[in-house]
C-alpha cells in the first residue's frame, strides 16, 4: 500500500517536471505580435502572401529558440479591408497584449489603426503599404513603414525610362482610383523628364476588351508603353490586345505587374514586359529566403511573401535590441534601426530610420525586371539614378 | 409618463454599458450603435417611405467630412460647424431628391448610386480639402463649453444620438407624415387621390433621413479622428441595405436587430470559422430572402399571430 502510494507520487512528481519541461525552450510567456490582414476584402490577393510570409518567419524564429528565449506568437485578426474594423482590430489586438502590430491591409486601413497605436503608444508597423504620406499625416512616433513607396515605385521606372531614352511614350491604365492616381504621378514624371505623351488610354473596370485603346496607341507609335493600372484583369486585356495587335514598343509596367498571378492569368502573354519589383531573385538573402520556405511549406514563395518576412525580422530585431517588449524601449530600438539587410530590396540595399524618417526602404532599393515568357526573370535596371 | 421614463432607461441603460467596458468593447459599441442609427435612417426611407436609395451612406461621409473640414479647416466652432453641417446635409438632400424623387424604383436606386460613386471621386480627388485618397486625419474633438467629450462620454453622446434618432423617427412614423410615407409606398396612385402630395412626401422623408445619417456622420468623424474614402464607398451602402432586409423593412426593430446581427457577425464568427463568414453572410441573406421576405422581425409577428389565433 505504502509502496503504490510512493509509485503514484512519484508518477506525479515525473509528470509534473515533464510538464514544465515541455515549454523549457521558452523561459517566460510568449511574445505576442499582432497582424492585421485582409482575408475577404480587395486587398486579399496582396494581403494574403504577405501574412503567410509573416507566418513563415515566426515558424523559423520559434524554431531557433524564439525571442529572447521566448515563444513567439502571432495573433492574427481579418479587417475585411474595411479602415474603421481595422481600427476594432488593432484596439483588440493591444487588449490582447500585442508587444507590436503589423499591418499588412489597404493604405487607408493602416492609416485608420494608427489612431490605436498613436493613442495607446503600442509600436506598430506595415512592412507592405506602399502610400507616400503614411508617416506624414499623423505624427505617429509609434508608427513606421518599411514597403516601397509609392513614388520611389514611379521614380525607378522612370529612371529605366531615361536610360532608354524614350522620346514619345504611352500610357494606359484604369479607372480605379490608385490606377488614376498612379497614371496622374507618372504623367507627371515623364514631362519633368522631357518624354512626350503620344497616347493615353483607360481601360474600364469590366471592360471585356481593350482593343479600341491599343489601336489608339498603335496609331500614335510610341517608343514605349506604361501600364499604370493596377486592376488586374483590365491589365491582362491590354496585355491581350498587344500581342494581338502586333504591337513592338517594349512595355514597362508599374509594381501591380510584379504580382505572380499574372503568370497564370496572363499566361503567354507577359515575354518581354518590364515591371518594378523590389525582390532580386540572385540576392544572397533571397535565395536562401527561398530554399528554406520551399522546403519549409513545399512552395515556392512569391516575392510578396518576402514583406511580411521581413516585416517581422525586423521586429524581432527591435525587441531583441529593446531587451524585452518595453514600449518605449522597442521604440526606440525600431528607431535607432540601420542596415539591416533583408529579402527585399536590391542587392546592396537595406532598411533603416536615419535622421528621425518612418519610412525605412532604400530609395535605390527598387528594381526593374523582365518577363521572360511568363517567368519573372532578371533584374536590368536598379534603383533611380 | 410612462414613455418619457421608458426612454430615460434606455438612455442609462446603454449610457452605463459604456462605463464597464474595454477599450476593444467600447470601439465595437460605439460602431455598433452608429450603424444602427444609420439602419434606423435608411429603414425610414427604404423601409417605410418606399424608396429605394443608395444615398444614405454617402450623407454619413458628407456629414463626417463636413464637421472636420469646417471646424479645422474654415476655423468655425463646433456648434455652429454642426449646425452648418446639418444645413449642409439638408441643402444636398433637396439638390439630390428634387430631381431624384422624380423617379422611380430602379432609376431611382440608379441616380443614387450615381451620387454616391460621384462622392467618393469627389473625396479622393478634392487635394487638400478631403485629403485625396489619404483622408483626413490629426485631429481632435475640441471641448464643447468648456468640457472635453472623450473616453466614455463619447460613448455617451453616440447613445444620446441613437436615441433621438429612433425618437424622432418612431413619433414621425406614427404621424400623419409617417402614414402619407406607408401610403405612396404601397400605392402612389391611391394616396394621391386622398389627397396625400405624393412628390412632396418622398422629398421631405429623403432630406429628413438624410439629415440624420449626416448628423450621424459627424459623430462618427471623432470615433477614430480620421475619415477617409473606402468607408463611404458602396460597399458600406449596400451593407446597409441588407441590414434593413435581414432584420425587416419597414419596422425600426429589424432595423436594429439587422444591423445588430449583420454588424457584429463577423467579429463573433471570425474567430470560429476564420474568412468563412463571409460564406455564412451570404447564406443568410439568401435564406432570408427566401423563406422570410419579411425579415427576422418577422418571424416575432408570425409566432405572435399562431399564439393569438383560436
Amino acid at each position: 500500500m505504502q509502496h503504490s502510494s510512493f509509485a503514484r507520487r512519484a508518477r506525479a512528481l515525473v509528470a509534473a517536471v515533464l510538464v514544465a519541461a515541455a515549454p523549457a525552450a521558452f523561459a517566460q510567456g510568449s511574445i505576442r505580435i499582432g497582424i492585421i490582414t485582409d482575408r475577404v476584402g480587395p486587398a486579399k490577393p496582396y494581403a494574403e502572401p504577405v501574412t503567410q510570409g509573416a507566418e513563415f518567419a515566426v515558424r523559423e524564429l520559434n524554431a531557433k529558440g524564439g525571442l529572447l528565449g521566448r515563444k513567439v506568437e502571432l495573433l492574427i485578426e481579418d479587417d475585411q479591408g474595411k479602415p474603421d474594423v481595422s481600427a476594432t482590430a488593432a484596439r483588440k489586438l493591444v487588449d490582447a497584449g500585442a508587444a507590436f502590430i503589423l499591418s499588412l491591409s489597404l493604405t487607408p486601413a493602416t492609416q485608420q489603426a494608427q489612431t490605436v497605436s498613436l493613442e495607446t503608444r503600442v509600436p506598430h508597423m506595415t512592412p507592405s503599404n506602399s502610400g507616400d504620406t503614411l508617416t506624414t499625416q499623423i505624427s505617429n512616433p509609434n508608427f513606421w513603414q518599411t514597403g516601397p513607396l509609392g513614388s520611389t515605385q514611379i521614380a525607378t521606372l522612370l529612371s529605366y525610362a531615361r536610360s532608354k531614352n524614350y522620346k514619345r511614350v504611352a500610357l494606359v491604365t484604369d479607372n480605379s482610383d490608385l490606377g488614376q492616381l498612379i497614371n496622374r504621378f507618372f504623367k507627371a514624371g515623364l514631362e519633368k523628364s522631357g518624354i512626350q505623351i503620344a497616347a493615353e488610354e483607360v481601360v474600364p473596370r469590366g471592360a471585356t476588351t481593350a482593343e479600341p485603346q491599343m489601336q489608339k496607341v498603335r496609331a500614335a507609335n510610341p517608343d514605349a508603353l506604361f501600364m499604370t493600372g493596377v486592376l488586374t484583369p483590365e491589365n491582362t486585356l491590354v496585355l491581350r490586345a498587344y500581342r494581338q495587335l502586333g504591337l513592338k514598343a517594349p512595355i514597362l509596367a508599374n509594381y501591380n505587374l510584379s504580382v505572380p498571378q499574372y503568370t497564370s492569368v496572363a499566361k503567354g502573354l507577359l515575354d518581354g514586359v518590364t515591371f518594378v519589383d523590389a525582390f532580386d531573385p540572385a540576392k544572397p538573402e533571397v535565395r536562401r529566403f527561398v530554399e528554406a520556405y520551399r522546403k519549409d511549406t513545399g512552395s515556392d514563395p512569391w516575392n510578396l511573401h518576402g514583406y511580411g518576412y521581413d516585416g517581422i525580422l525586423l521586429v524581432a530585431d527591435a525587441i531583441r535590441r529593446a531587451g524585452g517588449t518595453d514600449r518605449d524601449k522597442v521604440r526606440e530600438a525600431m528607431q535607432a534601426t540601420r542596415n539591416f539587410v533583408g529579402v527585399m530590396g536590391a542587392q546592396g540595399s537595406s532598411y533603416g530610420f536615419a535622421d528621425g524618417r518612418r519610412t525605412g526602404f532604400d530609395t535605390n532599393g527598387m528594381v526593374v525586371r523582365v518577363y521572360e515568357r511568363d517567368v519573372q526573370g532578371k533584374v536590368v535596371h536598379v534603383g533611380q539614378k | 409618463m410612462k414613455g418619457a421614463a421608458l426612454w430615460i432607461a434606455a438612455a442609462l441603460a446603454l449610457s452605463a454599458v459604456a462605463f464597464v467596458l474595454g477599450p476593444y468593447q467600447t470601439d465595437i459599441y460605439r460602431k455598433l450603435l452608429l450603424w444602427i442609427t444609420l439602419a434606423l435612417g435608411y429603414n425610414f426611407l427604404f423601409g417605410i417611405s418606399g424608396q429605394v436609395a443608395f444615398s444614405h451612406f454617402t450623407f454619413y461621409g458628407i456629414g463626417a467630412y463636413a464637421i472636420v473640414i469646417l471646424i479645422f479647416q474654415a476655423g468655425l466652432p463646433l456648434p455652429l460647424a454642426a449646425a452648418a453641417g446639418v444645413g449642409l446635409c439638408v441643402v444636398l438632400a433637396l439638390a439630390v431628391a428634387i430631381p431624384a424623387t422624380r423617379l422611380d424604383g430602379f432609376y431611382l436606386a440608379l441616380a443614387t448610386l450615381a451620387f454616391a460613386q460621384l462622392f467618393v471621386v469627389v473625396l479622393n480627388e478634392g487635394g487638400a480639402v478631403t485629403g485625396g485618397t489619404g483622408g483626413l486625419a490629426s485631429y481632435r474633438l475640441p471641448p464643447l463649453f468648456g468640457a472635453r467629450l472623450d473616453g466614455p462620454r463619447y460613448t455617451v453622446v453616440i447613445v444620446l444620438l441613437l436615441l433621438a434618432t429612433l425618437a424622432v423617427l418612431w413619433r414621425l412614423d406614427r404621424s400623419h407624415f409617417g402614414r402619407a410615407c406607408r401610403a405612396v409606398r404601397d400605392n402612389p396612385e391611391a394616396a394621391a387621390a386622398m389627397g396625400i402630395d405624393v412628390r412632396r412626401t418622398r422629398i421631405a422623408a429623403y432630406a429628413i433621413t438624410s439629415a440624420l445619417a449626416g448628423i450621424a456622420g459627424m459623430v462618427y468623424a471623432f470615433v477614430d479622428n480620421t475619415v477617409n474614402p473606402p468607408i463611404f464607398g458602396l460597399e458600406n451602402a449596400f451593407l446597409l441595405l441588407f441590414m434593413v432586409i435581414v432584420g425587416g423593412s419597414g419596422s425600426h426593430a429589424g432595423a436594429i436587430v439587422g444591423a445588430a446581427l449583420l454588424y457584429l457577425l463577423p467579429f463573433v464568427l471570425s474567430p470560429l470559422i476564420g474568412h468563412h463568414h463571409a460564406l455564412v453572410f451570404g447564406v443568410v441573406m439568401v435564406l432570408v430572402v427566401l423563406f422570410q421576405p419579411r425579415g427576422l422581425v418577422g418571424l416575432a409577428d408570425a409566432r405572435a399571430r399562431r399564439r393569438a389565433a383560436p
